[in-house]
């Protein structure tokens, strides 16, 4: 025990004296931490929340006050109506406003036609802008067609002697529904996506220190010294396991906390944090122990600091691209989705997410804490595998 | 301990076909110092690194004593000490850092710890720069480092590997002092050197090897019997070629 006491405090002492080694482990995630909450928190409101722009072109400016009025709320805005068609089209072309409802001058008489699908509908074209996210698009073409159907309602129902106005066939008024979302929110928010997937990468990038430091211990001899002293090589690695697991469990509290107070400082969200702190503890250590082992992996293979830092950066990138950290990956196609279930990272942001968005139990943690832990083992047998394969520890010739 | 006896010592890296060593027979005698020459890439980096048991896999025998080394090491794990050519230590901690490290995965802790630094820096003359980080300090005190953390556990066999290279005269000196004293204490030294000045000075056997295979081996007086000297005997037997 004593000598692995003494490997963990060497590797202590030289982290702690490499600034650009732990720059990168706790700077790095919590700058993309903040900017990738920040940047995105629109993105993951949905078309719902993100406020389009629209105008309503008619002949009669009161029909067009009037429809406005009923389109306008749930994410979209009323603008002024352009002077023309070519200079609404020129609008939405720069996406100002963003959609155009062109109505007819016979409009108003269409609308008494019967509703039996065989007389002329009344016609309505809309004009949009093509980066509107499609989900928009949908709700705002849906929106009219209520407010038709209502109009259409309304003015049929005149004609039957029957007072009816067509605020009354609003759909809000058809009948009250609440939404209720299974867990604290059906899909993460921006922090609650970027907080837990930059921790994940930032856990991951101990593969730099580790493989670093490894290097440099088997150029300078430090590492045969070592050998021939009878430290066993996996007491060797066991020495980087301590201490890289401790500084994986400070930039999981620091991230946090920046998830709780930089991000809202700068006007995003703030970070709700789970009510079971043991089992955001159990998903941390398993993801710590999986990024340790890719770390030691690395760092066996590696024969120079460029190699490390290439397999290990390049390796941590495509990961972390692939499991859903840079992308989330219920925006990905699904092909894309399947292929993100090989991904470690993958596995971590499912059990961070089960625990801090989802409120889930130990049940909902076991498949990725399992497969994270299986991984951890696997990866520290490989680079037993490879020190056994090699032998040769000294550059002696 | 006895006498380090080599027996058709023979060891080829993995993937490679050229024999590093080839049949390679030696007797150590204890108490001495013993000097181990040859031009580069001779093999006597790795006759060291598979005594100090860093290369697995060589065949033939090597015995301390009675017992095969193996066992010795296995007995007596620190008994046998490595100064190696690199400087083996870690240049971000300070001086007492790395030999409070070595000495700790050495099994050495609390006052034996504290003591066995003390006295390794001392006899290094090393004290005065306990604190400094080790990769900040000249070429000479660095290597009196590297020789102080083989010192810690006291081993009665100590491998010194070109423990001169890149210092200065006036550390040079200091060191084969050093390493003649340790000697007279009773341990057995097997030294590694190009300079035939320093083997000359300090050794009482040597051994001149070359492509693996030893070429001349036995008493300094013996060896240089016809007193043409060292520097010339090596030249005779190892050519004029360069080898790198």
């Amino acid at each position: 025990m004593r000598r692995l006491l003494a490997l963990w405090g060497k590797e202590w002492l030289a982290l702690s004296r490499d600034v650009l080694g732990l720059a990168v482990l706790f700077l790095m995630p919590a700058a993309f931490i903040v900017v990738m909450s920040l940047a995105l928190s629109e993105v993951f409101k949905g078309g719902a929340a993100r406020q389009a722009e629209f105008a309503v072109m008619a002949a009669d400016p009161k029909l067009a006050d009037r429809l406005a009025r009923k389109l306008s709320g749930d994410g979209f805005r009323s603008a002024p109506a352009p002077a023309d068609e070519a200079a609404a089209r020129d609008g939405v072309r720069r996406g100002t406003p963003s959609l155009v409802l062109v109505v007819p001058r016979d409009f108003e008489r269409a609308l008494n036609a019967p509703l039996d699908g065989k007389s002329t509908q009344p016609q309505l074209t809309l004009l949009a802008d093509p980066a509107l996210p499609p989900t928009q698009l949908l709700a705002f073409r849906q929106r009219v067609l209520g407010v038709a159907l209502a109009l259409r309602v309304s003015a049929m129902m005149r004609r039957a002697g029957i007072a009816a106005d067509a605020d009354a066939f609003d759909l809000k008024r058809a009948a009250a529904l609440s939404v209720e979302t299974i867990g604290s929110s059906a899909r993460p928010s921006s922090v609650q996506q970027n907080v837990p997937a930059w921790l994940i990468f930032g856990m991951f990038f101990v593969v730099i220190p580790i493989s670093s430091l490894f290097v440099v211990e088997r150029r300078e001899g430090t590492l045969a010294r070592l050998v021939s002293l009878r430290v066993p090589f996996s007491m060797l690695l066991l020495g980087k396991v301590g201490p890289y697991f401790v500084v994986n469990l400070a930039q999981a509290a620091l991230m946090l906390l920046a998830g709780r107070t930089l991000v809202p400082w700068f006007g995003g969200e703030t970070l709700a944090l789970p009510a079971r702190w043991d089992l955001l503890a159990a998903v941390t250590a398993c993801t710590s122990l999986a990024a340790i082992g890719w770390g030691l992996l690395v760092a066996v293979c590696s024969r120079t600091l460029e190699q490390a830092t290439v397999i290990g950066g390049v390796g941590n990138i495509l990961a972390a691209a692939v499991g859903g950290i840079m992308v989330p990956r219920f925006v990905m196609p699904e092909a894309m989705q399947k292929l993100s279930e090989v991904s470690p990272m993958a596995w971590a942001l499912d059990g961070f997410h089960a625990v801090i968005l989802r409120g889930g139990g130990a049940a909902d943690l076991a498949a990725p804490c399992v497969k994270l832990v299986a991984l951890a083992l696997a990866l520290f047998a490989a680079a037993l595998w490879v020190h056994h394969r090699r032998r040769v520890l000294t550059s002696a010739q | 301990m006895g006498t380090l006896n080599l027996e058709g010592v023979s060891f080829r890296y993995p993937g490679r076909d050229e024999t590093v060593l080839d049949q390679v027979t030696l007797a150590v005698p204890a108490g001495g110092i013993f000097g181990l020459l040859g031009p580069n890439g001779a093999g006597k980096t790795t006759l060291i690194s598979i005594l100090a048991g860093q290369l697995r896999g060589a065949t033939g025998s090597i015995r301390a004593g009675d017992e095969p080394l193996e066992a010795l090491r296995r007995r007596r794990p620190h008994g046998l000490g490595l100064v190696p050519q690199d400087y083996a230590f870690y240049p971000m901690l300070t001086c007492a850092e790395n030999l409070r490290f070595f000495g700790a995965v050495q099994g050495l802790g609390g006052a034996r710890l504290k003591d066995r630094i003390a006295a390794a820096a001392r006899f290094a003359r090393i004290e005065s720069a306990l604190a400094r980080r080790a990769g900040r300090l000249s070429g000479g005190l660095k290597r009196r480092l590297n020789l102080a953390i083989g010192l810690l556990a006291e081993p009665e066999i100590l491998l010194l590997d070109e423990p001169t290279v890149g210092v200065d005269p006036q550390s040079r000196a200091f060191l084969l002092e050093s390493i003649r004293s340790l000697a007279g204490a009773g341990r057995t030294i097997v030294y590694t050197s190009h300079y035939m000045e320093e083997v000359e000075a300090i050794c009482d056997q040597v051994a001149i090897i070359d492509h693996g295979r030893v070429l001349v081996s036995g008493a300094l007086s013996e060896v240089i019997r016809d007193g043409s000297g060292l520097q010339e005997l090596f030249m005779q037997l190892t050519h004029r070629s360069l080898r790198d």
